[in-house]
């Protein structure tokens, strides 16, 4: 096996309790690179969850989780070091509201990879070009509409060069206006071949980009295939059901 | 009444009239109220300034001979309420230092010089320069040691180094508060809870006067020093629930935003816990800063001089028994400058800190 072939994520058995609550049953997941996965369930079926194990925002109590061929355990030098590579993309955005938007794409790279200031400026303004947002630079993210705080939010995963981005829920939060323009920056990503996990309800964006779709009910992988398969034929009950009152309307 | 938003159009007299004439009833109100106020505005101004004594030079005698305010008494033993029983040909450098400390001041309220290390060189080099030029015994100047530093001076010195002593303090113990280990957290608590528990007086006394019984001679140190280190202790206790409530207001996003560009801890805390959490807690911050800055006047009853005592020096002997009225408000006046500017500096603080958050 070629070191290109190994794929960017593996987790194996994995479990997760909140307390006596199972929130992720006995997971298995193959992600290549490359790979767009995207991940739909009814509230509370732990997709979300699951997106915030592979970067250690919550531990998983059993199993094997590997990142870019690094095991995850509690060891946070290792944990670190799978966090830089992999970016997140938050609901409510979570950008830093006391610094300028250029401040929260720069302070990572120069805290974390220790790029001089120049160097992380120019890789910011690059990738704020990229969100179609350049000219707000400058500006502090409580003076930006909730579209462009996410888009800035995507500059700011990306000014990390990450190898694989998480999204959680990325237009959930967002007036019904917005939601194209950031779904337009997460297909541009798409086409230039990130690795993606999306946790969405976006079944335009899913059929549009996604290699695989997931469908997750109560902590369990219920349903996995590529769009046309997941959308035009679903095997499951659990995923008919959920098809039937997303679309249905 | 109709109480509009265009006051700003109309003229002073229309708004007069709109607000305190606009019945008959109003109208005597209003004109017995400014009558009161002025009568009240001009007796005070006639004992102030008109029938006031501002020269010593012809002794008591010639304040009791009007009605008005007797501030001979400062021109007299003005000396002894700044420097307290500073001896009085060194008193220059009592001033200097007190400037010095206004100065470091000043410059650590600039935005221009908020990093690390210029704020590290202005403190350390500032604290420096007020402890050798009130202490002495280098560059040819005598040695003062501590008892004999007193009035103004002494109440800054107190004030500056409670709160540089009890400002890192705090805010390891709110950091230690909020530790994921629970028996970290536990006994953080307690130890906020009990020092919170005391009065300042009760801890001021344990440090003064009965520390030394328990510690061993050379850990002691001078008696000022323990008693700053128990006040500082004592705002700290304060200060990191101030700074603990500053941090809840954060939302655990901000810090999950950050453990996820794989920002290490002391980066997270650094640059975007303690930021935002300072901005929450600036109100209660600068409340607690003043308040602190009033408490030094307990340190009377450990036996320093500071500046109410050599107020009540000030009048207390000779032949200016009672004149203490002046005294008090002169003192007043000193508490009034210190106080109103912080509060001020806080008012700017808050609105430079919103130009982000509309």
């Amino acid at each position: 096996m070629t070191k290109t072939a190994e794929p960017a994520i593996t987790i194996r058995s994995m479990n997760k309790f909140y307390g006596s609550f199972h929130a992720l049953k006995n997971i298995d997941l193959t992600v290549q690179h490359g790979e767009r996965i995207v991940i739909c369930g009814p509230s509370g079926s732990g997709k979300s969850t699951l997106i915030r194990c592979i970067n250690h925002l919550e531990a998983h109590q059993s199993g094997n989780i590997t990142v870019l061929g690094k095991a995850l355990d509690n060891n946070i030098l290792h944990i670190d070091e799978i966090r830089r590579d992999v970016g997140m993309v938050f609901q409510h955005f979570n950008l830093f509201p006391h610094m300028t938007v250029l401040e929260n794409c720069v302070l990572a790279p120069m805290l974390v990879r220790k790029w001089p200031r120049a160097k992380a400026e120019e890789l910011a303004m690059q990738y704020l070009e990229k969100v179609k947002i350049p000219e707000q630079a400058e500006k502090f993210p409580g003076q930006l509409s909730g579209g462009q705080q996410q888009r800035v939010a995507i500059a700011r995963s990306l000014s990390m060069q990450p190898k694989v981005l998480l999204f959680d829920e990325p237009t959930s939060a967002l007036d019904p206006e917005m939601i194209s323009e950031v779904l337009d920056v997460m297909v541009a990503l798409a086409k230039d071949g990130m690795t993606m996990l999306c946790v969405t309800h976006e079944m335009g964006f899913a059929r549009q980009v996604a290699d695989r779709v997931i469908f997750m009910d109560q902590g369990e992988i219920i349903e996995q295939n590529p769009p046309e398969e997941f959308f035009g034929n679903p095997q499951n009950e659990r995923t008919q059901k959920f098809l039937s009152q997303i679309l249905g309307h | 009444m109709a109480m509009t938003g265009e006051m700003g159009r109309l003229g002073l007299l229309a708004t007069l009239r709109e607000k305190y004439f606009s019945s008959l009833g109003n109208a005597a109100l209003s004109i017995i109220c400014f009558s009161i106020l002025a009568l009240i505005v001009w007796k005070f101004f006639d004992w102030a300034i008109l029938s006031a004594v501002f020269s010593a030079a012809n002794g008591p005698e010639a304040c009791k001979a009007t009605d008005g305010a007797c501030w001979a008494v400062i021109d007299a033993r003005w000396r002894l309420i700044l420097f307290g029983l500073y001896p009085h040909e060194e008193h220059w450098r009592s001033a200097l230092a007190c400037g010095v400390v206004v100065v470091m001041t000043v410059l650590s309220c600039l935005p221009y010089f908020w990093n690390g290390r210029s704020i590290s060189v202005i403190w350390i080099g500032g604290f420096l320069a007020f402890y050798f030029l009130m202490k002495g015994g280098i560059l040819g100047m005598p040695v003062v040691d501590e008892q004999s530093w007193g009035g103004l001076s002494l109440t800054v010195f107190i004030f500056v180094t409670t709160v540089l002593v009890g400002t890192p303090l705090s805010i390891l113990l709110a950091l230690l508060r909020r530790s994921e280990l629970p028996w970290i957290s536990a006994l953080t608590g307690i130890v906020i809870d009990s020092v919170r528990s005391l009065p300042l007086l009760t801890i001021l006394f344990a440090f003064a006067v009965v520390l030394p019984f328990l510690l061993p001679d050379w850990a002691s140190g001078d008696k000022l020093y323990r008693a700053i280190f128990g006040s500082a202790l004592f705002f700290a206790a304060y200060q990191a629930e101030i700074i603990r409530g500053g941090m809840q207001g954060v939302p655990t996003g901000q810090e999950e935003a950050a453990k996820s560009l794989g920002i290490r801890y002391r980066h997270r805390i650094q640059r975007i816990l303690l930021p935002q959490a300072f901005k929450n807690a600036l109100p209660a911050t600068i409340n607690q800063f003043v308040i602190t800055f009033k408490e030094t006047s307990l340190f009377i009853i450990i036996g320093f001089f500071e500046i109410l005592a050599s107020g009540n020096a000030a009048y207390g002997t000779g032949n200016w028994t009672f004149a203490f009225v002046e005294v008090y408000a002169f003192i007043a006046m000193i508490y009034f400058v210190f106080v109103f500017s912080l509060s001020r500096y806080g008012a700017f603080l808050e609105r430079r800190m919103d130009v982000g958050d509309h």
